[in-house]
């Protein structure tokens, strides 16, 4: 640590900041001593359990590891991340991720947001009317993803529907065709609830006056909701977007047990690839290279989300 | 209020330690336990097997040898990752509950105890009547899991439906295929009840086409294990027929990779009557008619059918290891030699409807009071298992990726074999 031995000066001659002192040094040093010393558990915390495993998890994509071996990982360089270009298994569920985020997204935004227009209005029962369509959001995914898995059964929820109407039944998970479009639907009801809340609190942030001018200067509805209302929810919606492509990036629960990857690996996302990789085949490194692979994919998509609408 | 930097390195230091500490005590006590405690770890979540070894079985153990023994149960599909992660981290239990297919891994990283030793010191009696299902538990010669029970697939059918449409029981699997046929009921392009089920889920399809090429005349493998042989001639014509089942408009069962077996009884397509024959296990069989009163006297079960040769999947499904690390191998022991014993055994295998792994489980009252498990008893013979080599596991998945091709009708039968092989024979000779 740097002891100054002489306070330095600007030009001014006053004297320096308080960042020039020595730690520990005077009484600004002091506090500032007492601060890191409160804060130390948290910067602990976040080292041991947060930074240290992400690190540990980039080194271990530069290497072979079971954890079945009683050897360190051996290193092998970029052989991972160059296998990964020529895996069609890995390559393919890239593919399914990006179509799984594209089948849900779209939906679980625009459809949540016409719920909240409709949830921020004041009319009698309101209150009910929001808390049933945060209930999804509440209950957790795999409790979901199993009640789903009945309704999608060949017995189930959507076959008698499908009978009561004429329709022949189908096998929805079973079938290369439907399987992924069928998780996609569960998943957009799943988030609706969440991005609401979100968009009602946008909503009711934006000032009644805007309204009110727009009114009068003519602005019938339409006009007030793309001219008014859009606008005032960009931060809103850049973060619903950017978080919802996050979450559905790494899908995993609702794969494992709605289809298990399957058919014919056409629900096979990246982040259950990444699953069978690790802990079927213990293959550590490997999977490791795939997961940063992921990350650089899923941050490239939320910067790109971030900047291009904050532009506007 | 001042500190000084030695107190605040003091601070931070001890602070950070006092983190780990407590993360390191959540964290690893879910499979640790105590030193003292022997701890075992059992597959499965099923309550009643949970209900007979944790209130029943331990307890007995633990009065008779003055031990304390720590059990937990962690479901099926977590197991591998559990362990790896306890091998890993020197956290993993004495003794461990997993399939064969798992032991030559654990074989070739040296986690598991080899105990051939601790069966040659068994008496000749106990050794003969543990010996039917010993071998499921060998890798290279030697002896690395106790079998705690076994179970086997065989083709389960609705007397009811099989007498309405005039079909005699099949004996082989060609007879089989044509009365499937007769027993297919039809509405439009929708099969209404299925003539035959096999089970074709994933990794459940790998064990269907085992018993078929086994039928066939056929093996996985070469000899030592080094090269995959699924692809003769006999493997494509079990897998052809297993295709066939499923695809054309001779089909006799749709819903390919339905996984019925991890159903509720009540809900599989022989106990709904939506399928007139189904491929089924001992305790699925078992857990039905528990499931549907009435059904007990509806359902039959046929012995393996045969093409060649007359085989089926079977054999040992769940073992006892005991980790290679133990500080406490006698214990260990003791408490392997404990679920195997007579008694116990014939206990553990009517609460998990499995079947006993001794010989002389036939005579016991479970297996002579439920006639549904004789032919289960007397198909032992005809299991086939899986190899016990150590890249199984990824194998398997492989060939399992490309059986699914086949049974969807993406490739042909002979094309999805002869790339399962290229895709596995690295693999298999890298071991």
């Amino acid at each position: 640590m740097a002891v100054l031995t002489k306070a330095p000066r600007s030009k001014d001659g006053s004297a320096a900041p308080p960042r020039a002192r020595a730690l520990g040094k005077g009484p600004t040093g002091r506090r500032r001593l007492v601060g890191l010393a409160f804060t130390a558990p948290v910067l602990a915390y976040l080292a041991i359990f947060q930074l240290f495993p992400v690190l540990y998890g980039f080194y271990l994509s530069f290497t072979s590891y079971s954890p079945l071996d009683r050897g360190a990982p051996r290193p092998v360089g970029v052989a991972n991340y160059t296998a990964l270009l020529h895996s069609a298994d890995f390559l393919k569920s890239l593919r399914v991720t990006a179509q799984f985020v594209g089948e849900v997204l779209p939906f679980a935004v625009g459809i949540a947001l016409g719920l909240a227009l409709l949830a921020n209005r004041r009319i009698p029962g309101i209150g009910l009317f929001r808390a049933g369509l945060f209930l999804p959001r509440i209950v957790p995914l795999t409790a979901v993803s199993l009640v789903w898995l009945w309704m999608y059964s060949p017995d189930g929820w959507f076959n008698d529907l499908a009978g009561s109407l004429g329709v022949d039944p189908r096998d929805w998970l079973l079938d290369e065709g439907t399987a992924l479009h069928s998780v996609a639907v569960m998943r957009v009801w799943k988030a609706l609830g969440g991005n609401m809340v979100l968009f009602l609190a946008g909503l009711q942030a934006i000032p009644a006056t805007l309204y009110e001018a727009a009114k009068m200067d003519g602005a019938g509805r339409w006009a007030q909701f793309r001219h008014v209302t859009l606008p005032g929810l960009r931060p809103v919606m850049v973060y619903v977007i950017t978080i919802n492509i996050v979450y559905l990036s790494q899908s995993f629960a609702e794969i494992f047990i709605l289809t298990g990857g399957g058919p014919l690996a056409s629900t096979t996302t990246t982040n259950y690839l990444i699953y069978q990789e690790a802990f079927q085949n213990n293959r550590f490194g490997s999977a490791s290279a795939m997961a940063f692979v992921l990350f650089a994919a899923i941050f490239a998509f939320a910067f790109v989300t971030m900047r291009g609408n904050g532009r506007k | 209020m001042t500190i000084n930097r030695r107190g605040f390195l003091a601070t931070a230091v001890g602070a950070g330690v006092l983190i780990a500490a407590t993360a390191c005590g959540t964290g690893g006590g879910e499979g640790g336990g105590s030193s003292e405690a022997l701890t075992v770890w059992f597959p499965g979540n099923s309550a009643p097997e949970i209900e007979l070894v944790t209130k029943k079985l331990v307890p007995e153990f633990e009065t008779a040898n003055g031990a304390k023994v720590q059990v937990t149960f962690v479901d099926w599909a977590q197991m591998s990752p559990k362990l790896n992660a306890g091998f890993a981290g020197n956290s993993a239990p004495d003794v461990f509950g997993h399939g064969p297919a798992a032991a030559a891994g654990f074989a070739a990283a040296q986690r598991i105890e080899p105990l051939d030793a601790r069966i040659a010191a068994l008496s000749a009696d106990d050794k003969a009547d543990l010996a039917p299902y010993l071998s499921g538990g060998q890798v290279g010669g030697k002896q690395y899991l106790i079998p705690l029970v076994g179970n086997g697939v065989l083709v389960a059918y609705r007397k009811d439906l099989l007498e309405k449409a005039g079909v005699a029981e099949p004996g082989t699997w060609t007879e089989a295929a044509d009365a499937a046929k007769r027993l297919t009921v039809r509405d439009g392009g929708t099969v209404k009840q299925a003539g035959l089920m096999l089970q074709s889920a994933k990794i459940q399809r790998v064990q269907s086409f085992q018993g078929l090429l086994g039928s066939e005349g056929g093996t996985l493998l070469s000899a030592d294990g080094k090269t995959a042989t699924w692809n003769s001639a006999e493997g494509v014509k079990a897998l052809e027929y297993f295709a066939g089942l499923y695809s054309g408009d001779g089909r006799v069962s749709d819903q390919l990779g339905l996984d019925f077996a991890n159903q509720p009884a009540a809900q599989n397509p022989l106990a709904t009557g939506k399928a007139a024959m189904v491929t089924a296990t001992t305790g699925q069989v078992l857990q039905m008619v528990k499931a549907v009163p009435g059904l007990a006297d509806k359902i039959g079960v046929l012995s393996p059918l045969k093409a060649a040769d007359a085989k089926t999947f079977g054999g040992a499904t769940t073992g006892l290891f005991v980790n290679a690390d133990s500080a406490k191998k006698d214990l260990a022991w003791k408490f392997v030699e404990f679920m195997v014993s007579k008694g116990v055994n014939e206990r553990y295998a009517e609460t998990v409807g499995g079947l006993g792994v001794r010989a002389s489980a036939a005579q016991g009252s479970y297996v002579t009071g439920q006639p549904l498990l004789k032919p289960f008893i007397d198909a032992a013979p005809a299991y086939v298992g899986s190899p016990n080599v150590p890249a199984w596991v990824q194998v398997r998945d492989v060939l399992d990726k490309h059986l699914e091709q086949a049974l969807a009708g993406k490739v042909s039968a002979k094309k999805a074999l002869d790339d399962a092989a290229a895709e596995a024979g690295p693999l298999l000779a890298a071991q």
